[in-house]
C-alpha cells in the first residue's frame, strides 16, 4: 500500500477528442468547482497563516522565528527529524528488501505490521510509548536505573517519530524493488561482481530515487508530527520542545502571530520537500502494471 | 500492502540474509508490535467487563459517534469533490493546472496544529471569514463545523491521488469511442469513466475514512475538546488520561485502532482485487490503444 | 470493459453486479443513518444547555458530583433537563478560548486575572467580584507533592533548590496553577521564609526562583497534566494545588504532600459570561447553577474533593480536614494580580527573563 507515496506526476492530458456537445461548459464547470474547492479549502487557510505571520512586518516575523524558545524548538525538530529520517531510511530500505527478496515465516505478519502506523492515530502511538517506557513500567524502570530516560526526553520523541514514519520508506521502495529487472543483477554476477558490488552499482541506482523520495516524505512528516510528540515530550525549551508543540502552546497562549510565523517555516520546509519528492518519483512511463 | 514476489532460489539461506531478516523483524516488533500489545494489555488490564463498561459510557459513545460521523461526512465531501478535481486535473488542460495540482498535496505536508491554526485564524475572533460565517448563523471554532473543516482538510488528497493515476493510465480511448457512437458527456462519465476508476475511488475513500478517524491535532485546536460538542474519540482518549481513566483511554484507543485496521484491510482486499483484474485485462487494453 | 456498453440503451439499474452503485447507495444510506442518529440527539424544546469552561483541576468535582446533582435539582424544580457541555483545560488557555469564540455560559477558572481577561473583552458586563464571596467559589493552597513516604525528605521550599532534584510544575502561559506556584515560591522567599534566602530582597528571591526553575524537567500545559505525569513516575516532586493531590489520593494514586511553612492562599473565581448567556437565552439556568454551587451543600462537596470551601458554614464544618499553614498569605502581599502579572509574567517580566536565561544555559 502506498497511501502517502503515489505518483504526483501529471503529464499533459489528451484533450484532443473529449470536446463534444456542451463539453466546453462542462470543462468550465469542472475547472470552476475544482479551483473553488482547492482554493477555498487549502489555499485560503494557509494564506491566512502566512498573512498573520507577516501582519506586523517581516522584521517582527524574523523576531518571532528567532525568539530563543522558537529557535530552539525549530533546531530540535530539525535535528531529531534528520536522525529519524536516517534511521528509518536505512531500516525501511532493509525492510523493503527483506519483504521483496526473501521468504520466511511470519512474513505476512511483518507486512501488516509495517502498515500499522497508518491505521493507528498518532495520539495512540504516544500513549503506547508512555504505557511501555514510562518510568513505572518494567522497561522504563530498568532504563531509569541506568540513567536513561525515554519518556519526556529526546529518545521518546525519536521513538515516536520512528514509529509514525516507519512505513513511508518501506512502501516507497517496495514497488521500485519489485519492478527491478533481475536479469541485470544476474548479468552482473556472471561477469564476476560480488553481492555488494552488484547492490551498489546495479540495484542502488535503480531504487535510489524511491529511497530518497521516501526519505524526504519521512522528514516532512517528522517535522510536523504533533499527536504522538505532545504526549511523549516534555515541553522544556531547548531540551524537549518541538516546533509543532511550540506552535500549539503559542496558540493556547493567544499569540497567533508567533504561532503563524513558526508555522510558515514548517510549511515552507514541507512544500519544498514535497516538491523534491514529487520530482524524484516521476519516472518516464511509470504505470501500475506489473511486468509480465 | 504489495504481494511480495517469491524469489526463485534454493532454500539455502546465507548468513547475511538471516541477519537482515532478523534485524528487520526485531526492529518492527520492538517498534510497533510490543507497543500495540501494550495498548491491548492496558485496555483489558481490569478485565473484559471494565473494557465493556468504559466503551458504553455515554461520553465515550458520543465521542465515537462524533468521530465516525465526521469521518463519513468528510469522506463524502472529499469523495465528491475529489472526483471532480481528479477528472479536471487528469483530463483537462488549462492555465493554473500545476498550481492546483500542488495544492492537492499540501495537506500531506502540513502539521495538524498548523491546519488547526489556519482555521482558527480564518474563523475565530477577528478572522477574515468570521463575519461571513456568523451572518449565516454558523459557528465554526469550538463547534462541529470547525471539526468538519479540519477533517476535510487533512484527508483531502487521498481520493484525488488514487484516482488520477488510474484516469491517466486508462486513457481517453474508450470515452472517445463513446462520443463517436453518440454518447453525451455525462453518459460517457457514468458508464465508461466511473467503472474504470471505481476501485481506485473506493480505495481513496477508505484512506480518507481512516485518516479522518485518527485526526487529533487539528480537531483539538479548532474544537477545544468540549464534552458534548467537539470531543472526538481521539480527544476523548486524551482527556481520559487527564481524568486518570487509563483503562478508558486504552479501551477507546484499541477500538479506534481496530476500526481503522479493519477499514484498511478492506482497502487492501479491494486493491488486490483491482490489481488482479488489471493483470487479467492487460493484453486487452494494449489491443485497444 | 464490456463493449456492449458503447451502444447506449436505457440501462436497468441492478444493485448486485454493479459494485460502484452498490457502494454509493450503501454509503448514502449510512450517511443518512448517521445524520438521523446525530440529529436525533440534538436538543429539543424540553432541554436547556449549559456550557461550562473550567480549569483542569475541578474536573471530578464538577463532572462526577456537582453537575449530576444540579441536573437532578433542575429537573425537580423546573421539570426540564439540562445538558452540560463542559471543558477542562489550563486556566489561561481556557480564558483565551472564551475570548476567542468558545461560547461558555459559565467560567470557573483558577485565578481572577483569567476572568478579568474575559471581562475586558466585553463578554462579562456585570461586576463579577460583587457577587457572593467576592466572586470566588473555592480555595486551596500551594503544596509540594512528593513520593509516598517522602524518601527525599523534602521539608520546605529551600529543599527545592537542591542540585539535581527533578521538579514538575506546569507552564505559566497556559496554566493558572503554574502562576500560583511561581508566586508562592517567590513570595515565600521575599517574606524571608525560605532558609538561606534573605527576606525583603527581590534579588535574592529571584535568584532562589531561578535555582528552582533550573530543576524543572517537565512543564505540562495544565495542573492536572503535571500531576498525572508525576504519577507516572516522572520527577521527584511536583508543585501543585493541595486539592489536586487530594483528588489523586482519592483515586488511590500513591503520593504524599508537604505544606510549606509559608504558602499562598489560592482563590478560584467563578463567573457568568453575560454576552454568551444572553445569546443562548440561558440566563435563568446559569444563575440557578451559580446559586447551586455556592450553597452550603455544594461547598461541602467541594471539600469532599479536596478543595477548601469559601462558604463560611461549610468551611467551619471541615476545619478538621485541613491544616492551616504557619504563614498563609494572599496575592495581595505581592501587590495583587494586576501588579504581579505586570512584573512577573508580562513579556518583560521576571519569569520570561529567568526562562530565557535558563534556556541559553541549557544550550551552552
Amino acid at each position: 500500500m502506498k497511501a502517502d507515496a503515489p505518483t504526483r506526476a501529471l503529464p499533459s492530458p489528451d484533450t484532443s477528442r473529449t470536446q463534444g456537445n456542451g463539453s466546453r461548459s462542462i470543462g468550465f464547470f469542472l475547472r470552476t468547482v475544482s479551483s473553488g474547492y482547492l482554493l477555498l479549502l487549502v489555499a485560503l487557510p494557509l494564506s491566512a497563516v502566512l498573512w498573520v505571520s507577516l501582519q506586523d512586518g517581516p522584521g517582527t516575523f524574523w523576531e518571532d522565528v528567532t525568539h530563543p524558545v522558537a529557535w530552539a524548538a525549530l533546531q530540535l525538530t530539525l535535528v531529531i527529524s534528520v536522525v529519524a529520517m536516517v534511521i528509518n531510511t536505512l531500516m525501511g530500505t532493509l525492510t523493503a528488501w527483506v519483504l521483496v527478496r526473501y521468504t520466511f515465516p511470519g512474513k505476512t505478519v511483518l507486512n501488516s505490521l509495517v502498515d500499522l502506523p497508518f491505521a493507528v492515530p498518532t495520539l495512540v502511538t504516544g500513549i503506547m510509548l508512555v504505557a511501555l517506557y514510562g518510568p513505572q513500567t518494567w522497561i522504563g524502570g530498568h532504563l531509569e536505573a541506568f540513567g536513561i530516560s525515554i519518556i519526556f526526553a529526546k529518545p521518546g520523541i525519536l521513538l515516536a517519530l520512528l514509529m509514525v514514519t516507519y512505513p513511508f520508506v518501506v512502501r516507497a521502495v517496495q514497488p521500485s524493488l519489485e519492478q527491478l529487472d533481475r536479469a541485470q543483477e544476474e548479468a552482473a554476477y556472471t561477469i564476476g561482481a560480488n553481492r555488494r558490488q552488484t547492490f551498489r552499482h546495479v540495484v542502488l541506482p535503480e531504487i535510489l530515487p524511491a529511497v530518497i523520495s521516501g526519505a524526504l516524505l519521512t522528514f516532512s512528516r517528522c517535522i510536523g508530527e504533533f499527536g504522538s510528540v505532545v504526549i511523549v515530550a516534555g515541553n522544556i525549551p531547548g531540551r524537549t520542545l518541538t516546533a509543532p508543540v511550540y506552535v500549539y502552546s503559542q496558540i493556547e497562549s493567544d499569540l497567533p502571530r508567533s504561532a503563524a510565523a513558526v508555522s510558515v517555516v514548517l510549511l515552507a520546509a514541507s512544500i519544498l520537500l514535497l516538491f523534491l519528492s514529487g520530482r524524484l518519483q516521476r519516472r518516464p512511463g511509470e504505470g501500475r502494471e506489473k511486468p509480465s | 500492502m504489495m504481494k511480495p514476489e517469491k524469489p526463485a532460489r534454493t532454500a539455502r539461506r546465507r548468513p547475511g540474509e538471516i541477519l537482515a531478516v532478523g534485524a528487520v523483524v526485531l526492529y518492527a516488533v520492538l517498534l510497533l508490535g510490543i507497543p500495540l500489545a501494550a495498548v491491548l494489555f492496558g485496555a483489558f488490564s481490569e478485565g473484559f467487563e471494565r473494557f465493556r463498561t468504559e466503551l458504553l459510557r455515554p461520553e465515550a459513545v458520543s465521542a465515537l459517534r462524533l468521530t465516525i460521523q465526521l469521518a463519513f461526512v468528510s469522506a463524502a465531501i472529499n469523495g465528491c469533490f475529489g472526483l471532480i478535481v481528479a477528472v479536471t486535473l487528469a483530463r483537462h488542460r488549462f492555465s493554473g493546472r500545476s498550481l492546483l495540482n500542488g495544492l492537492v498535496d499540501l495537506p500531506f505536508g502540513v502539521s495538524p496544529v498548523v491546519a488547526g491554526l489556519a482555521l482558527l485564524l480564518l474563523f475565530g475572533r477577528g478572522g477574515w471569514l468570521e463575519n461571513v460565517v456568523s451572518a449565516v448563523g454558523l459557528r465554526v471554532v469550538f463547534d462541529w463545523t470547525g471539526l468538519l473543516l479540519a477533517t476535510v482538510f487533512v484527508s483531502l488528497p487521498f481520493v484525488i491521488r488514487e484516482v488520477i493515476p488510474v484516469l491517466q493510465q486508462v486513457g481517453t480511448a474508450h470515452e472517445e469511442a463513446a462520443y463517436v457512437l453518440g454518447a453525451k458527456p455525462w453518459q460517457a462519465f457514468w458508464w465508461i469513466t466511473l467503472p474504470a476508476i471505481r476501485w481506485a475511488f473506493v480505495y481513496g475513500l477508505i484512506l480518507t475514512l481512516a485518516r479522518s478517524l485518527g485526526e487529533f491535532g487539528a480537531v483539538l485546536v479548532v474544537g477545544g475538546g468540549i464534552r458534548g460538542i467537539t470531543q472526538t474519540a481521539t480527544v476523548y482518549i486524551y482527556h481520559s488520561l487527564d481524568a486518570r481513566n487509563e483503562v478508558g483511554a486504552f479501551s477507546m484507543a484499541l477500538v479506534l485502532a481496530v476500526v481503522t485496521i479493519a477499514v484498511f484491510l478492506g482497502a487492501e482486499a479491494i486493491k488486490r482485487r483491482e490489481e488482479r483484474r488489471r493483470a487479467g485485462e492487460g493484453p486487452t487494453r494494449q489491443a485497444l490503444r | 470493459m464490456n463493449m456492449d456498453r458503447l451502444l447506449f440503451r436505457r440501462p436497468r439499474l441492478r444493485l448486485c453486479g454493479r459494485p460502484l452503485q452498490a457502494v454509493s447507495a450503501g454509503s448514502l444510506l449510512l450517511l443518512l443513518v448517521f445524520f438521523a442518529v446525530a440529529c436525533g440527539t440534538g436538543g429539543d424544546g424540553q432541554e436547556d444547555t449549559l456550557t461550562l469552561a473550567a480549569y483542569t483541576t475541578p474536573r471530578e468535582v464538577y463532572s462526577q458530583a456537582l453537575i449530576p446533582r444540579f441536573q437532578e435539582h433542575w429537573r425537580e424544580t423546573t421539570g426540564r433537563n439540562v445538558v452540560f457541555r463542559d471543558s477542562y483545560a489550563g486556566s489561561g488557555a481556557q480564558s483565551r478560548a472564551v475570548v476567542g469564540g468558545f461560547e461558555a455560559d459559565v467560567v470557573a477558572l483558577s485565578l481572577a486575572p483569567d476572568v478579568d481577561r474575559i471581562a475586558r473583552a466585553g463578554l462579562i458586563t456585570h461586576d463579577w467580584r460583587a457577587e457572593a464571596f467576592g466572586g470566588m467559589i473555592s480555595r486551596s493552597v500551594v503544596v509540594i507533592a512528593v513520593r509516598e513516604g517522602n524518601p527525599l525528605q523534602i521539608r520546605d521550599w529551600d529543599d527545592l533548590s537542591r542540585p539535581g532534584l527533578k521538579i514538575l510544575t506546569p507552564d505559566p502561559r497556559t496554566s493558572g496553577g503554574a502562576m500560583w506556584n511561581i508566586c508562592a515560591l517567590y513570595g515565600a522567599a521575599l517574606r524571608g521564609k525560605v532558609k538561606g534566602v534573605a527576606g525583603d530582597d527581590p534579588e535574592a528571591a529571584a535568584n532562589f526562583l531561578r535555582q528552582v526553575l533550573r530543576n524543572v524537567t517537565v512543564m505540562d500545559k495544565g495542573a492536572r497534566e503535571s500531576l498525572t505525569n508525576f504519577e507516572r513516575g516522572i520527577g521527584d516532586v511536583a508543585l501543585t494545588y493541595e486539592n489536586e493531590v487530594l483528588v489523586a489520593r482519592r483515586a488511590d494514586r500513591p503520593m504524599d504532600y508537604v505544606i510549606p511553612t509559608s504558602t499562598l492562599l489560592i482563590e478560584n473565581p467563578i463567573a457568568m459570561v453575560d454576552v454568551y448567556v444572553d445569546r443562548h437565552g440561558t440566563r435563568q439556568v446559569t444563575e440557578a447553577f451559580l446559586d447551586f454551587v455556592r450553597s452550603t451543600e455544594s461547598q461541602l462537596i467541594f471539600a469532599d474533593f479536596g478543595l477548601r470551601p469559601v462558604e463560611p458554614t461549610a468551611a467551619a464544618q471541615v476545619t478538621d480536614r485541613y491544616s492551616t499553614p504557619e504563614d498563609l498569605w494572599t496575592i495581595e502581599y505581592l501587590g495583587g494580580w494586576d501588579r504581579v502579572i505586570e512584573t512577573m509574567f508580562a513579556p518583560e517580566g521576571l519569569y520570561p527573563r529567568l526562562s530565557e536565561e535558563l534556556l541559553t544555559s541549557n544550550e551552552g
